[in-house]
């Protein structure tokens, strides 16, 4: 304890003398002769054109993805795109021209009316989407940097068993829902964007950051080597409000140029597990079977978000973890309480400006209560979350040919190669029209 | 439907390379540090300048003979007289107290007072008091009785110090910048310490209401030039005699923006000094060598928000020291033990 | 048959393209009423609170660029141009010249300029020397014993503008705040002070 307090003993005259300079007279300016007090030179901020120019370049990327996609089929294209969207948004603009990201800042400006959010950000948040809602993740293909840097890698994917495919997507409705909670308890001064903070590829765009970030990052890749895209699949939230948009959208990319000849080739061709094969038609027996599921499914939904709901509330003083003000009096109350040595310079800081202790305790109690709140609504999203897929999974569709599922496909254009009616459209097959392949 | 096939060396491979990185990057996710954590910050370097501004208790040469309570709201200013009396100035008021600290009288002011000065025994008048207000100094015998009011010394002007001699009264006024010597019936002799390159006086450099001197047994006024950190000797007649003093947060020199704020002399010539910013009240020799640490910021009661009021010295070679707002003065006394400095 | 499926098929595509004019106007009108209500024109970015700041050295070590883009900066009206600058010379132990074991600043980026001597105080001027500073805050600390001119701020021309800034969440006094774009540093309450008075002044 002794040798505890000569280690303070030079802080905590520090601070007194800093406040006690800052308490006295400052010295005053002296009278120069001839000399002029000069002005402090302070760089401006980055031009709002150059904003304007990022979310014209996504306008424009967005729409060549589309393009190449839907309407020229090029898979180089996209390829092409890929790249260059890699060097402007991701080690240009080092990924921080993020529609990903800017869902936090949404929420955060719903929840906090402190927080004012640029316009830009808006448009960031809302293009994507919107070119989904008509022609599916074609932002996915070839705009996102983060995708575009797990499209180039993706060399030796392999296909992802359905069941383990399915459960980990949930993930990313998971994540989804945690990066809704902590953006909106953040606050305006303090954000709490965890999407940004796990991000695995910035620190590649910015070629530095922390080590730990770095290494996530790395075996990210070297997943992505062989799974395609594992962030975008499992994690991405963002793409889980492009995939139910992107279910509703009006085009979307057809393996096929025109007919499908059910010639089986492409069943294999996506690396990302997005290819459904036509359905076969079921027995009588097998339908009152999926019938019967189905109900049973339906009724176990409001149990699951309850069950949820009553785990989550348990999770909320673990997730405050995350929030500054419960950090700090937790760190206040273990110094107060002799069970941590020494101060932080968190806790130096809160001392010094003279804030009651008891206030923050008030208003860390109080965080702590309403993450318990968010974790209930959380438990009850990822319970609903994983009802709704049981149930999804248990509706049959009817499908009469090889078909993108258009919330999981990517529009990345690989599976059109597989396709002989494509190898026909570009005159590859000699002699062959598109007609001649028709069934 | 799809056959099984036997599993290659490939997928093996690539089974093992997958689940390697899984597991790197749960731990890289699960160790400290990766969230930039608000971690408790090592102490670094700047924790040994702090030490070096701490006092090495072998240094201190005084330790507290007690405190004496003054009801006042704010102190201002300290003084002792004939037979150790204790003059305290605050408020509107002058407080006289007996050496053991009992209060024997008071006189009330018509405004807040700045300094204090009682005449001594070889003064003209011993047991004479002279109050400085703002801009004038007013005298009062050693009944409490007012004498007289001196003339004001303009709209600038800022007293801060009243020393005295045989003859001579020396008034520092920190808002012109200037000491003025009076005879005891306040008529002007000369003004000290005006800029002068003839004379090589540099002037006085003062950014606060500090600015303080004294009459030292040599025969020189010791004036303050506080935001040059050093003290300056001064013939009666005006004439720059010689200066000490050097910057420094160890105990030896004087730290921060304009120090010392106050100064005594002791009858062999030995100088106290009190500094603010750290507050510390130090001996020096004559000649300006560093002597001991009468009292550091461990000892002293002023507070962050507070600055020593004033600092005196009695009969006994008793230091007092009197603080603004800590509602008394503290009076330290030559330590008796064997350990320590020596005064 | 055949023409059911194909009023179904009809049927189907008047309701997907109801679905998805709703959906596209929902999306842009909730983007607008969002803008609209809770928008600011304008882009933040992020700074440093210099009256919060406790120049705790995170900037220098937490932000995500390899040289951090937190500086230094000098407020000359704040200055007091001391001869013995807490912020230039460490505390103990220093000869007054400006050789580098007398430097506080572990770059030098802190430069000492003699401008004139007066009533026997000597004044120096402190500027920064920006492409040097790592914005580890040993100056500030040190400035602060005195009139703490010298403080810490995000430099635009570096700053990537993180939609969450790794120094900020790092940072133990939470001295990070976003500022409009437009006026995108702050300065300390005193020199605002400062300011206001000469304006009035003059």
């Amino acid at each position: 304890m002794i040798r505890l307090l000569r280690v303070l003993t030079p802080w905590i005259i520090l601070l007194i003398l800093a406040s006690a300079a800052n308490a006295q007279n400052l010295i005053p300016l002296p009278e120069f002769t001839d000399h002029e007090i000069r002005e402090t030179e302070n760089p401006s901020a980055r031009a709002a054109w150059r904003e304007h120019l990022d979310l014209a370049a996504l306008a424009v990327g967005l729409v060549l993805a589309s393009y190449f996609a839907l309407v020229k089929r090029s898979r180089r294209g996209l390829y092409l795109l890929a790249i260059a969207s890699l060097i402007w948004l991701g080690f240009w603009r080092q990924g921080c021209v993020c529609p990903i990201g800017s869902i936090q800042n949404v929420v955060l400006a719903l929840a906090d009316p402190e927080y004012a959010l640029p316009i830009g950000v808006v448009v960031l948040f809302a293009l994507p989407l919107v070119f989904a809602l008509f022609v599916g993740r074609t932002f996915c293909a070839g705009v996102c940097p983060l995708g575009a840097l797990q499209e180039l890698v993706a060399v030796r994917p392999i296909q992802v068993p359905v069941w383990l495919d399915q459960t980990l997507g949930l993930l990313a409705y998971v994540y989804l829902g945690a990066a809704v909670l902590f953006a909106a308890m953040g606050t305006a001064a303090d954000p709490i964007f965890v999407i940004c903070r796990y991000d695995p590829f910035v620190g590649f765009f910015r070629f530095g950051g922390s080590a730990n970030m770095l290494l996530v990052g790395g075996c990210f890749l070297v997943v992505g080597l062989f799974v395609g895209r594992p962030y975008c699949r499992y994690l991405c939230p963002y793409g889980v409000l492009l995939g139910l948009l992107s279910k509703l959208s009006k085009w979307h990319v057809r393996i096929p140029p025109q007919e499908c000849v059910q010639c089986r080739l492409c069943e294999d061709a996506c690396p990302y597990g997005a290819i459904r094969e036509p359905t076969v038609n079921q027995t009588a027996e097998e339908r009152v079977r999926g019938r019967r599921r189905l109900a049973r499914l339906i009724v176990l939904l409001p149990v699951l978000v309850g069950v949820g709901a009553w785990l989550g509330h348990g999770t909320g003083a673990s997730l405050s973890r995350l929030d500054p003000v419960v950090r700090l009096a937790d760190r206040i109350l273990l110094e107060e309480t002799g069970r941590a040595e020494g101060t932080s310079d968190a806790s130096d800081a809160f001392r010094n400006t003279g804030r009651p202790i008891e206030e923050l305790y008030r208003e860390a109690f109080d965080k702590t209560r309403r993450f318990g709140v968010a974790g209930a609504w959380l438990g009850a999203w990822v319970g609903l979350v994983i009802g709704g897929k049981l149930i999804y999974l248990s509706v049959r569709r009817r499908r009469e040919d090889y078909q993108p599922d258009r919330s999981n496909c990517v529009a990345c254009g690989r599976c059109f190669w597989y396709c002989p009616n494509e190898q026909a459209r570009l005159g590859l097959i000699k002699g062959l029209t598109p007609a001649d392949t028709a069934p | 439907m799809k056959t099984r096939m036997p599993v290659r060396p490939t997928d093996l491979v690539i089974g093992v390379a997958i689940l390697l990185a899984v597991v790197v990057a749960t731990v890289a996710l699960l160790r400290p540090g990766t969230f930039n954590d608000r971690a408790p910050a090592a102490p670094e370097e700047s924790s040994a300048a702090a030490a070096e501004q701490q006092i090495d208790p072998a240094l201190i040469c005084y330790e507290q003979a007690r405190e004496i309570p003054v009801a006042m709201r704010k102190l201002r200013a300290l003084a002792v007289g004939p037979d150790n009396r204790i003059y305290v100035g605050g408020d509107q008021v002058i407080h006289v107290l007996d050496s053991s600290g009992a209060k024997q009288s008071e006189i009330t002011l018509d405004a807040p007072p700045r300094c204090l000065a009682v005449g001594p025994a070889d003064h003209a008048f011993p047991g004479r008091l002279y109050v400085g207000m703002d801009d004038h100094v007013e005298v009062y015998g050693a009944d409490g009785l007012r004498e007289a009011t001196w003339d004001a010394l303009g709209e600038q002007a800022l007293l801060t110090c009243i020393a005295l001699a045989e003859e001579d009264v020396f008034v520092a006024d920190a808002g012109n910048r200037i000491v003025l010597r009076h005879d005891p019936s306040g008529k002007l002799k000369n003004r000290i310490g005006a800029p002068d390159e003839r004379r090589h006086i540099p002037g006085f450099a003062i950014t606060s209401a500090y600015f303080d001197l004294a009459v030292c047994p040599d025969r020189l006024l010791r004036v303050v030039n506080p935001r040059a950190l050093r003290i300056e000797a001064y013939a009666f007649d005006g004439d720059l005699e010689l200066y000490w003093g050097k910057p420094s947060a160890k105990p030896d020199g004087f730290f921060g923006c304009c120090n010392p704020v106050h100064v005594a002399v002791f009858p062999d010539g030995r100088f106290v000094t009190a500094e603010k910013g750290i507050p510390r009240v130090k001996i020096y020799s004559p000649e300006g060598e560093f002597k001991c640490v009468v009292a550091g910021p461990d000892q002293l009661a002023v507070g962050s928000e507070d600055v020593i009021a004033d600092m005196a010295i009695d009969g006994r070679g008793q230091v007092l020291v009197l603080a603004a707002r800590a509602g008394g003065l503290q009076v330290f006394r030559p330590k008796q033990t064997g350990n320590g400095a020596k005064p | 048959m055949a023409d059911q499926h194909a009023q179904k098929i009809d049927r189907r595509r008047f309701v997907g393209n109801g679905v998805r004019l709703a959906g596209a106007v929902g999306l842009g009108g909730a983007a607008g009423l969002l803008a609209a209500q809770r928008g600011g024109p304008e882009r933040d970015v992020w700074q440093i609170d210099p009256d919060v700041c406790i120049a705790c050295t995170n900037c220098e070590t937490h932000c995500v660029l390899d040289e951090s883009a937190v500086k230094a900066v000098q407020c000359f009206l704040m200055c007091g141009y001391c001869d013995v600058c807490t912020g230039y010379f460490p505390t103990a132990d220093f000869e007054l010249n400006t050789a580098a074991e007398n430097h506080l600043c572990p770059t030098g980026a802190l430069k000492r300029r003699f401008i004139e001597a007066r009533a026997g105080v000597r004044y120096f001027e402190y500027t920064i020397e920006e492409s040097e500073c790592i914005g580890c805050g040993k100056c500030v600390k040190g400035c602060a014993l005195m009139n703490g001119s010298l403080y810490l701020q995000v430099r635009h021309d570096r700053c990537v503008n993180c939609n969450e800034c790794a120094i900020a969440v790092a940072c133990p006094s939470q001295a990070f705040r976003r500022v409009p774009a437009s006026e995108p540093n702050l300065l300390k309450k005193t020199a605002r002070d400062l300011m206001a008075k000469r304006a009035q002044d003059a």
